[in-house]
């Protein structure tokens, strides 16, 4: 028999707001342990949760650029349940009455073809005190550190769209890429500021029965996420092809062994409304104020770069994947850069040296103007390709201006006709198989001949003159 | 250890100015004064120390009032029973006036029990930043006094919006002075589904006080309220509900007490949760999870109740200036039952959010009454209150 998966996916966000859910504490989870925490979040007698307005709007503007609903009326429950890092027994979140419903996301599928995954809603909660298990000592100790109690989140729950793992990890992209335009998340599963788990059942293929669904947790890579669920997929299969029961339970991904294990059953918390956290109300007019505070989205910028600057759709999507990426592209193109010199620029040399230094573009010294000057030489023949690159490496590390290094390491280009002729002339003599050959019909030899009267100006030269050089000189 | 006080303060009061320059306060440890022992009558609390101050107490001591001690209160604040010495400052004459918890009946109570005046305001109407209750939607910041007139200065200092409760509703509250009651026009209603739970006796007692307050002119009529004894029953539901979330953050390890000899730290933290309350009170943490988690639907009963009665009561307010209830002293709760018994004529306005004055009698050994006037009123059943202790004072009886 064969098998489909029925898959649905929460994902967890950790707003990148300046203070906590619910008090004044930075919301600062690295710091030294403990430091960031007040009565509030700490749980205190007589402390009174107060909702920031900040974390609020973040979190609606993550739903509008998700295409959901905000609500007029969402309301926050005290999720019951007891942990250590959850001590005060109850955990604030919105059980009954979510920030907003619906929404969707566009994907395309493995055939090409544009899949839209629905999401059910989206709802803000605190994020819980993180245990540190100190084992080394003489003493084994437990600690808990409260400097991420009360971190604002949202939870996104999806429909059971999902059929594969393609399907899953082409969402958390592109959420990733919405979510960070809208600028309320870094969104990086790898630090911990985007967390997904997985809802996997499995049916015969063609029927539309809902089966017991295992959940999967513990996956920080979006490439976890996919390898988690094809594990759980054919475990699953496996399992009911030799006649077992699925049981409803939580499974860890663990990414060494390259499977799900099982955790504990699925624990089914009750919701009770929270009376301290007045009911919030949001009106159509704040509604839209804040749409119009929403960015391009990726995509529609995506398709206005294919449209106005003759990118590919896949140039444009790759350049609007970031929303600093895409700012900067197009301000290099307001600084007077051609559209496909940016983009080749930006994707082949500046990113990835950046990433080399592990720097980013919002504090990298090549500011567009920066580049934008630098490849304004270059278009104007004052350098040529390799001596931009070679000032390109030198703009990371000071702020002097393009034209000064290039000044300071002599790599202004020669395109003085009588001073390369000289060199030319010196060259054809020398190399005279190479003219030979380039005579009897065969062109590469011309490249060869390029590159030797390069080498002979040590780079400087102007290669486009010296081209037109050696064709006067040898078809005299 | 003083018999009133579990905690004098060590301070000597300074000359300090203001509208309440002199007055001597007593507080509830379940009210948070900053760097004092906030035990709030339970084990689970025994060694915290409060982080801050309480809004109410902040601006008690601005207005130049001395802060005398802690009082005894019954564990987290529940009930009325023989370790609380709520009310005992006031009646000593020790204090001038005593904050308290009020979050079923708790201040009128206290009040009945020392021949005081104890009023609780309108849900919200007194920021609730810094006193550590167990239902957040029905407690209030209870005041006890001599004298209505005193009430009303402390509720004048006390209450009003804080930037640190969020809770707290916006509403505008109309000050009215006792000069303004006119008992010709004042209409006052006995409600008579709460008059029927007394006992023959009781009742005797009630009427006198009810003819006690006709002859001041006051028009007095009985009124039906249906569905009066479902605010005990929605009370019981969603205020133990509540309760339970409220005191599990009590979680005894992080304010210094560890239940022992456990294996592990997970399960010295399960083992320590609620090791430290008192029986009764773990009867009624029991009863509020046996509703969060078995009986849900009965919850979300209680809850459409809560606002029907909600609707009823803003309904009976409409057509009177004040209710009239009659009072009960506490017995000693030995169960939950016994507890219950407490609130039946006092959880209305816990229920509904509605302020609640009690008076007491004018009569040696007499019960006293309650009134309780329309959301928002407070300053009403003041002005009544005050209206008829100038009237006694007068030696009209
Ligand atoms: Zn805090």
């Amino acid at each position: 028999m064969e098998f489909e998966a029925v898959i649905g996916l929460e994902i967890h966000i950790e707003l990148n707001c300046a203070t906590k859910l619910f008090c004044d504490c930075p919301n600062n989870p690295g710091d030294d342990a403990n430091v960031n925490t007040c009565p509030v979040c700490l749980w205190f007698p007589g402390a009174w949760p107060r909702l920031s307005r900040a974390a609020l709007e973040k979190a609606a503007l993550v739903c509008l650029g998700l295409n959901s609903e905000i609500q007029p009326e969402s309301a926050f429950d005290q999720k019951i349940y007891y942990y250590p890092d959850q001590p005060k027994g109850y955990q604030l979140s919105q059980g009954h009455l979510p920030l907003a419903r619906g929404g969707w996301v566009e994907i395309t599928d493995e055939d090409g073809s544009i899949k839209r995954l629905r999401i059910h809603h989206i709802h803000m909660e605190e994020d819980v005190a993180r245990l540190v298990h100190e084992m080394d000592g003489a003493t084994p100790v437990s600690l808990v550190d409260f400097n991420r109690a009360g971190a604002p989140l949202v939870e996104i729950v999806t429909e059971p769209d999902f059929r594969t793992p393609h399907h899953a990890m082409e969402f958390l992209k592109i959420l990733r890429t919405q979510v960070r335009y809208v600028g309320s998340s870094e969104c990086s599963m790898e630090n911990g500021t985007m967390r997904a788990d997985a809802n996997i059942s499995i049916r015969p293929v063609g029927t539309n029965q809902m089966n017991t669904k295992v959940e999967v947790k513990n996956m920080n890579s979006v490439r976890h996420v996919g390898d988690a669920i094809a594990h759980e997929i054919s475990r699953q299969s496996a399992a009911v092809r030799v006649g077992e029961t699925i049981k409803e339970h939580t499974r860890l991904w663990d990414p060494d062994k390259k499977a799900t294990l099982p955790m504990r059953e699925k624990f089914e918390a009750p919701y009770i409304p929270d009376p301290s956290i007045p009911v919030i109300e949001i009106k159509p007019e704040e509604i839209a104020a804040l749409r119009s505070r929403l960015p391009e989205m990726p995509a529609t910028r995506a398709g206005r770069f294919v449209k106005e600057y003759g990118l590919s759709a896949e140039e444009a999507a790759y350049l609007s994947s970031e929303p600093e990426t895409a700012s900067y592209f197009e301000e290099l193109i307001r600084l007077g850069v051609a559209a496909r010199t940016a983009m080749h620029w930006v994707s082949t040399q500046l990113l990835p040296a950046l990433r080399q230094r592990n720097e980013g573009l919002a504090h990298t010294l090549v500011t567009p103007k920066r580049l934008s000057e630098l490849l304004a030489m270059l278009a104007k023949d004052e350098i040529n390709a390799a001596a931009a690159r070679d000032v390109l490496a030198h703009m990371f590390a000071s702020d002097v201006s393009p034209a000064d290094i290039v000044k300071a390491r002599g790599l202004g280009q020669v395109s003085d006709t009588g001073e390369l002729a000289a060199m030319v002339e010196r060259v054809l003599a020398e190399q005279a198989a190479a003219v030979a050959d380039f005579k009897s019909g065969q062109s590469k030899a011309m490249g060869f001949l390029i590159g030797q009267v390069m080498q002979a100006s040590a780079g400087k030269a102007n290669p486009k003159v010296i081209k037109e050089l050696i064709a006067q000189k040898l078809s005299m | 250890m003083d018999s009133i006080f579990s905690y004098l303060n060590p301070d000597a009061p300074g000359g300090a100015t203001g509208p309440h320059a002199g007055m001597k306060i007593a507080v509830q440890p379940t009210i948070g004064i900053a760097g004092w022992p906030a035990r709030a009558g339970s084990e689970a609390l025994a060694g915290y120390l409060s982080a801050g101050s309480a809004t109410v107490i902040d601006r008690l001591t601005q207005g130049g009032a001395i802060l005398t001690g802690l009082t005894h209160a019954s564990e987290l604040g529940l009930g009325v029973d023989d370790t609380s010495t709520s009310g005992r400052a006031v009646e000593t004459k020790t204090v001038h006036a005593e904050l308290m918890l009020d979050m079923a009946g708790e201040a009128r109570l206290s009040a009945c029990r020392g021949n005081l005046w104890g009023f609780k305001p309108s849900w919200g109407r007194v920021s609730h930043t810094g006193i550590a209750g167990l239902i957040p939607s029905m407690e209030a910041c209870g005041i006890l006094a001599q004298d209505p007139a005193t009430i009303r200065s402390v509720l004048k200092t006390v209450a009003g919006a804080d930037d640190m409760d969020f809770s707290q509703p916006r509403l505008d509250y109309k000050e009215i002075s006792a000069d303004e009651i006119k008992p010709a026009q004042f209409t006052l209603s006995v409600i008579g589904e709460a008059a029927t739970l007394l006992s023959g006796d009781e009742r005797k007692e009630f009427d006198e006080e009810i003819t006690g307050l006709k002859r001041y002119g006051f028009n007095v009529r009985t009124v039906s309220w249906p569905d009066y004894n479902l605010c005990l029953t929605v009370h019981r539901i969603v205020g133990s509900v509540e309760a339970s979330s409220a005191a599990g953050r009590y979680d005894s390890v992080r304010f210094g007490r560890r239940a022992p000899g456990t294996k592990n730290w997970n399960e010295m933290y399960l083992q320590s949760r609620g090791a430290f309350f008192g029986t009764l009170l773990k009867s009624y943490l029991i009863q509020g999870a046996y509703f969060q988690f078995e009986r849900y639907d009965a919850y979300e009963n209680a809850c459409r109740i809560r606002a029907r009665l909600l609707k009823e009561a803003s309904r009976l307010f409409e057509q009177t200036d004040v209710l009239v209830f009659p009072s009960q002293k506490p017995a000693q709760p030995a169960s939950l039952d016994a507890l219950y018994e407490q609130f039946k004529l006092t959880a209305h306005a816990n229920v509904t959010g509605c302020p609640a004055l009690y008076m007491p009698s004018a009569c040696a050994g007499g019960q006293g009454l309650e009134f309780a006037a329309g959301y928002g009123a407070d300053e009403r059943v003041i002005a009544l209150g005050e209206y008829l202790h100038r009237q006694r004072a007068g030696g009209k009886l």
